[in-house]
């Protein structure tokens, strides 16, 4: 298979699993979601990086939806790590460090903690006759697979200027307090002028050392959206709980400039932070509409959206 | 080490206005012009907004000897275009329901200019009942409004409700800000220009729009930076500073100095300029307009100032 030719069968299949997911998510679900998605695939090893591409969101239907998660589930995902191992080390944060892997490294470890919260009391997942059938599949020994491991990364995206980190912190009049000051105004422009990307002169590790301008900050933070579900916590969700103003304007900017994707993930950080009782800048009911009916659909921006809407208890789409 | 803001935003309205100053003569009313106006918005409209331009220089007060002195002379030449106001009398004679001679007075009275016949026709037409009641886009009628304030003519019993005027406009409603287009944007910086008086009375926008252009205006002036629609950029720029606490990010100001041709220049959009200069005159005169009223604004916010006119009249 060619390069090209595998990469089209890994986005094709991670399209029939986020569909699975959004469709059990829906209540629309058979057993075994996960275990099913892979058993059925034409291509297995597809379906298996379809796992790592669609990653904890899988987990979604398990942690807002009524689906059980069954041992032959968490088997699919233990294979899916032998085949596709996470780096035994965490790779550094940037800007030390390149950004893709560090996001890699931190979805992987949402699936790896998702993953061993729903096989925790009873330990690894057992070999059923499901990893049996994988085994003969994939070639791989699942009697084998012992528990997932995927080092927790180091840091979070840091957003540059402080006071869009206050603003509508924690809620409250202080919060509301802070988000009367208009971010960047001339008081601070030294600061802002420094990462603001238009000033794109200087490399971008540099600017990046004095942290992100919100746009790029939110742009991060949406390839870190599936770190957006109930029962994760950690560095980049203090960084969103710190930053809702910064997480709006991102997602609004993200919608004008038509890039629908990135809006869909930025909402999700939004609907998570909607649902911890955090006051936001923005309506997101309104929002997560428009983006399902002009978003252009595909079952990723749908899969964001539904999560969205079920973190905010919102009546799914028709 | 980066410029401040102040730094820029004089550098950028200076040369602004100093290419306005240049060029100015192309703009003049062809010699066969009558209070009819075939084609207002040929020349002139932008001759009154350079008019505005200028006067907002030397109501600021916060430039150099040269600029001062050029602002004057560039509302000097247009106020003589105007035939020192006899010109707009006439138009007002002949369409009595027209707003545009108001508007255009208003800047000139700012510096001090007057007509007085004029002036008491104006008296008499903005307080009809059939006038206030022509039929507007709701920024239109605060620009009246605004208008009739800065000349004078709205004391008691014609004093404007202002809130029901903000309610009324696109920003009133405090909408999405995710979705807005070209000509709502410019209706929203409209807005807030009539609501505060260019600035100069930054509580006539109320606590919640104040707060509502504060959340989203970085995001604004973002995606039409990206598309390089500079004229709107930059009035979306002098909306910053029309605000209580002002925003006048430095990244845009540099944005906008390293746009800005060497003579001073400032091209509308991203499309390549002409080399025609009447051309390059008539396509880019209310981008340099906007752009010395912005940077004029700023370097006055950023400065300490910007409250001049009482909070309530």
């Amino acid at each position: 298979m060619s390069p090209d030719r595998s990469q089209t069968a890994y986005a094709e299949s991670a399209a029939d699993l986020a569909r699975r997911v959004l469709g059990a998510l829906k209540g629309a679900g058979g057993t075994a979601l996960v275990a099913e998605h892979v058993e059925r695939a034409d291509d297995p090893k597809a379906a298996l990086a379809a796992l790592r591409v669609v990653g904890a969101d899988t987990f979604a239907p398990f942690l807002l939806g009524d689906s059980v998660f069954h041992p032959q589930d968490a088997a699919a995902f233990a294979t899916s790590f032998t085949i596709f191992p996470p780096p035994v080390t965490s790779p550094t944060p940037p800007p030390a460090g390149p950004a893709e892997p560090w996001v890699v490294a931190w979805r992987d470890w949402a699936m790896a903690e998702l993953l061993g919260r729903f096989t925790a009391p009873e330990g690894p997942a057992p070999a059923g006759s499901a990893a049996a059938g994988l085994a003969e599949l994939t070639g791989i020994d699942t009697a084998e697979v012992t528990g997932v491991r995927a080092p927790q990364p180091q840091g979070a995206p840091l957003l540059a200027d402080d006071r869009l980190r206050a603003a509508y912190g924690a809620g409250g009049p202080r919060a509301r307090e802070a988000v009367r000051v208009p971010e960047g105004s001339y008081a601070a422009d030294r600061l802002h002028a420094t990462d603001a990307g238009y000033a794109a002169d200087a490399p971008a590790s540099a600017a990046e050392a004095a942290g992100l301008d919100w746009q790029r900050w939110s742009v991060r933070m949406g390839q870190l959206s599936p770190l957006a579900l109930p029962g994760l916590d950690g560095p980049v969700h203090r960084a969103a709980r710190g930053a809702p103003l910064a997480l709006a304007r991102g997602a609004s900017r993200a919608l004008l400039r038509r890039d629908h994707p990135t809006a869909a993930r930025i909402v999700r950080w939004l609907a998570f932070l909607g649902s911890d009782g955090v006051p936001l800048p923005l309506e997101l009911p309104p929002l997560i509409e428009h983006l399902e009916l002009l978003g252009g659909g595909g079952p990723r921006i749908a899969l964001d959206l539904a999560i969205a809407r079920r973190l905010l208890a919102l009546e799914p789409s028709a | 080490m980066t410029a401040s803001v102040t730094q820029t935003a004089h550098q950028v309205s200076s040369k602004a206005l100093a290419w306005l100053h240049t060029h100015h003569q192309r703009g003049a009313l062809p010699d066969d012009t009558t209070a009819d106006l075939g084609d207002p918005n040929s020349v002139y409209k932008p001759l009154g907004e350079t008019a505005l331009a200028g006067t907002l220089v030397l109501r600021e007060a916060a430039t150099g000897t040269t600029e001062l002195r050029v602002a004057r002379e560039l509302i000097d030449y247009c106020w003589r275009q105007f035939g020192e106001g006899a010109m707009l009398y006439e138009r007002l004679l002949r369409y009595p329901m027209m707003s545009d001679p108001l508007e255009t007075y208003s800047h000139f009275t700012r510096v001090g200019y007057r007509h007085e016949p004029l002036e008491r026709l104006l008296a008499h037409t903005t307080r009809l009942r059939t006038v206030r009641g022509v039929e507007q886009v709701p920024n239109r009628k605060l620009a009246v409004a605004n208008a009739t304030r800065v000349v004078g003519l709205d004391a008691e019993p014609h004093a404007y409700d202002w809130d029901e005027l903000a309610r009324a406009t696109w920003l009133g409603g405090t909408p999405e800000p995710w979705l807005i287009d070209w000509m709502t944007g410019y209706s929203l910086t409209h807005a807030v220009f009539h609501l505060t008086d260019w600035g100069a009375r930054p509580n006539g926008l109320s606590h919640e729009l104040t707060e509502y252009v504060s959340t989203w205006l970085p995001v604004w002036i973002d995606i039409w930076a990206e598309i390089e629609q500079w004229d709107l950029v930059a009035e979306l720029m002098i909306v910053g500073c029309c605000l209580e606490r002002p925003y006048c990010d430095a990244a845009d100001w540099e944005l906008l100095a390293r746009v800005q041709h060497a003579d001073g220049l400032m091209p509308r959009d991203g499309d390549p300029v002409s080399d025609d200069p009447d051309e390059r005159f008539e396509h880019h005169q209310h981008t340099a307009v906007v752009a010395a009223v912005a940077g004029t604004l700023a370097v006055s916010r950023t400065l300490g100032g910007g409250q001049h006119a009482p909070a309530d009249r």
